[in-house]
């Protein structure tokens, strides 16, 4: 036999195709400029477009008058190549960010671009290798990326933080953030505020140990850690058996961004449920700071004032979602969340004092939450074997999909779940990385509806709401056009007049949305982008398309050039 | 490099031959090897494509740690295949001709399990898959601060 053919080493795959391998670079984005990021409309520099979390852009090009006409400028396919981790629940959930004229992106599977925001040609790629094996409770997905000092940060799915090159995609450095073996895993965007990046964790299913963490942006070095479950002795640790080992498995992830009040200093990051979901007998109390807004002090990552939504949690109702931040006409710093169980919240942010709760629902009947905000539990699972219907189901009233507020309206624009379900006790050992939720959960198949609901958050007032035939599955962006876009569970792509809720225009993206569009604008073109790509934990919030189209593409709409 | 014991010949006849039982072979019935680790930390290992068998030989290959690997890719079969292998930064491909030798650098993170294959043709759904199983511990810094807990 001859010698081997000499076949070389292997290459990038990138280098066989026609990506450039670089972006150009950018004008520094830092914390004084993202403090600022209203001021610089045709950029979209944080995940939800600024601190406070409004999802609100002053670009007004595309207007209600002229929305019929928008149509897609480019398209981007992500696709993938070979086995990726959760392949059959991934989604492609992320907020694009947008820097002069530059996106950058995160997909499933632990994938981040840099596109060209104007062509949507592919500059770099940056992939990184998740193992197929690692836990997921909620599908293959991650939420978008943060973007400054150079750089662009992401987390994983097997729970490192990574900073990237922005003009190359070349990797700076890699910090192993979480214990994969435990269950622990990272789907959030981070948000840069100062010199740090802030990742909370994932892994809600598994009887984690919930935390928020502070990085170096430079460096990648941890500057604090923030668990969400208190020790034995530390602030809280009343609300969880003092004699048991509950605290050590007690959920209370931080897996969505926290909103930031720059005066404050103050982060206001939601956590997670406790653990297990839907068996409490093991956890007795309130089981702190499961299912609250906690405010953490951004330099030494201290918890300043907390509010729970659902006390000794027994429904699966994470309070990830945002915060909320606006100010009242009479001065008062305010914060707004739509949690799972079915309630918005007013909270003062400066002290987490409760102004005002009402329903945001058509549904409740899991407990009663009164205007002083009382809570009482009225149907939860309690015995062994013996099913237990409720609503909303544990998908929520509103899933971690975002609400906008828009300051020309002074409303907030919430997607809605109108799905119940039934959950049975079955009673489980604990064991790390094995799903713990203590219950067997048949989410409803049939009986459901969704709706865009425009509340007042002063007066709690629904001035419109759009109606649904499915739960709506995506966050709501909001402009100065008068316009609230969102994506729905069946594909399409629409724009609400703002002030009405009438549909003013659709476009079909062929596979449903669970992301969060961000708008835009080049050489004064205004653009709107969204990524689709149905999936995630769909079984949990709309399982009656669970067998839709899935898809992984990212579509950006303009108005005609003509 | 060593090898422990093949699966494959524990399963039923012909699941492991191509064109027998099925058309192809059965995804992932490669046998096990373990990478070798030199002082430094780096890892090498030789997985090798055996004629008509349509598998990587060992199908699972087990590094102790995740870090970096030197692999070694051979292919005996009279055919011409490739590997896309996993990758931070990429996936890493190497074209693979009928009696062809390469190499494949690669960083990754443990602990998991990450799949590769071949993406010439239909060869990954006819069975051309591997894994790379990575085992150890995420650094103490990045464990959870509570107790030891139970593992399956």
């Amino acid at each position: 036999m001859t010698d081997y053919v000499d076949a070389g080493a292997a290459i990038p795959q990138m280098q066989l195709s026609a990506i450039k391998g670089s972006a150009p670079a950018t004008g520094n984005v830092d914390h004084d400029r993202i403090l600022r990021a209203r001021t610089e409309p045709e950029n979209w520099l944080t995940y939800y477009g600024t601190f406070d979390g409004q999802r609100y852009s002053e670009l007004d090009q595309i207007s209600k008058d002229n929305v019929r006409r928008l149509s897609p400028a480019w398209v981007f396919q992500a696709g993938s190549t070979g086995m990726q981790a959760g392949a059959s629940t991934y989604s492609f959930e992320a907020c694009p960010i947008v820097v002069e004229g530059v996106m950058y992106v995160s997909g499933p599977d632990g994938r981040c671009w840099a596109l060209d925001a104007k062509t949507g040609a592919e500059l770099w790629r940056y992939k990184h290798a998740s193992p197929y094996d690692v836990s997921l409770c909620c599908g293959n997905v991650n939420r978008g990326v943060a973007v400054g000092h150079g750089k662009v940060y992401m987390a994983t799915l097997n729970a490192h933080v990574i900073a990237l090159d922005a003009t190359t995609g070349e990797k700076v450095w890699d910090t192993t953030a979480g214990d994969v073996r435990a269950g622990e895993s990272r789907t959030v965007a981070p948000l840069l505020v100062k010199d740090m990046v802030i990742v909370g964790s994932s892994g809600g299913e598994f009887g984690t140990r919930g935390c928020l963490d502070a990085f170096d942006a430079d460096t990648g070095e941890r500057r604090w850690r923030r668990y969400m479950i208190p020790k034995p002795g530390e602030p809280g640790s009343e609300t969880w058996p003092d004699d048991g080992e509950a605290w050590q498995r007690g959920g209370a992830n931080c897996w969505v961004t926290p909103t930031y009040d720059p005066e404050l200093e103050l982060l206001f990051p939601g956590t997670g449920n406790p653990a297990p979901d839907f068996d409490g007998g093991v956890r007795p109390g309130d089981n702190l700071y499961t299912d609250s807004v906690v405010a953490v002090d951004v330099n030494t990552g201290e918890i300043r004032w907390h509010y729970q939504f659902t006390p000794h949690d027994l429904w699966d109702y994470d309070s990830t979602m945002e915060n909320l931040l606006f100010d009242a006409p009479d001065g008062r710093k305010l914060m707004a969340h739509a949690d799972k169980n079915g309630y918005f919240f007013v909270l003062d942010r400066t002290n987490g004092e409760l102004v005002r709760v009402f329903p945001f629902v058509d549904r409740i009947t899991w407990g009663e939450i009164s205007p002083d905000g009382k809570v009482t539990p009225k149907l939860y699972p309690d015995e062994e074997g013996v099913p237990v219907h409720f609503w909303p189901g544990p998908a929520g009233g509103k899933e971690w999909t975002h609400m906008s507020y828009s300051p020309q309206t002074g409303l907030v624009y919430i997607p809605v779940q109108e799905v119940g379900a039934t959950a049975t006790r079955r009673r489980r050992e604990f064991k790390e990385s094995i799903p713990y939720w203590g219950a067997g959960v048949a989410v409803d198949l049939e009986d459901f509806y969704g709706f865009v609901s425009a509340v007042d958050p002063l007066t709690g007032e629904e001035k419109w709401r759009w109606r649904y035939e499915y739960p709506m599955t995506a966050s709501t962006l909001v402009t100065a056009g008068g316009l609230v876009f969102v994506g729905l569970a069946t594909g399409e792509f629409i724009a609400l007049d703002a002030a009405t809720g009438e549909k003013l225009w659709q476009f079909q993206c062929g596979s449903g949305h669970h992301s969060s569009p961000s708008t835009y604008s080049i050489d004064g073109r205004q653009y709107v982008a969204v990524p689709t790509g149905f999936g995630g934990w769909v079984e949990g919030f709309t399982p009656g398309l669970l067998g839709a189209a899935s898809g992984d593409s990212l579509f950006v709409f303009a108005l005609p050039e003509d | 490099m060593t090898t422990t014991d093949d699966p494959s010949g524990k399963l039923a006849d012909g699941l492991h031959r191509q064109n027998a039982t099925g058309l192809g072979r059965l995804l992932g019935s490669g046998g096990v090897g373990h990478a070798e680790e030199g002082p430094d930390g780096t890892m090498t290992a030789t997985v090798r494509i055996p004629e008509d068998e349509l598998c990587f030989e060992p199908g699972t290959l087990i590094l102790p740690h995740g870090g970096n690997l030197e692999l070694t890719l051979i292919n005996d079969d009279k055919n011409t295949h490739c590997a896309v292998l996993p990758h931070n930064g990429d996936p890493k491909i190497i074209w693979l001709v009928n009696h062809s030798k390469g190499t494949a650098s690669l960083n990754l993170d443990g602990p998991g399990t990450y799949y590769y294959g071949s993406t010439t043709g239909n060869d990954e759904g006819r069975g051309l898959t591997g894994a790379i199983v990575i085992g150890g511990e995420v650094p103490d810094h990045a464990k959870l601060d509570r107790p030891p807990q139970p593992r399956p």
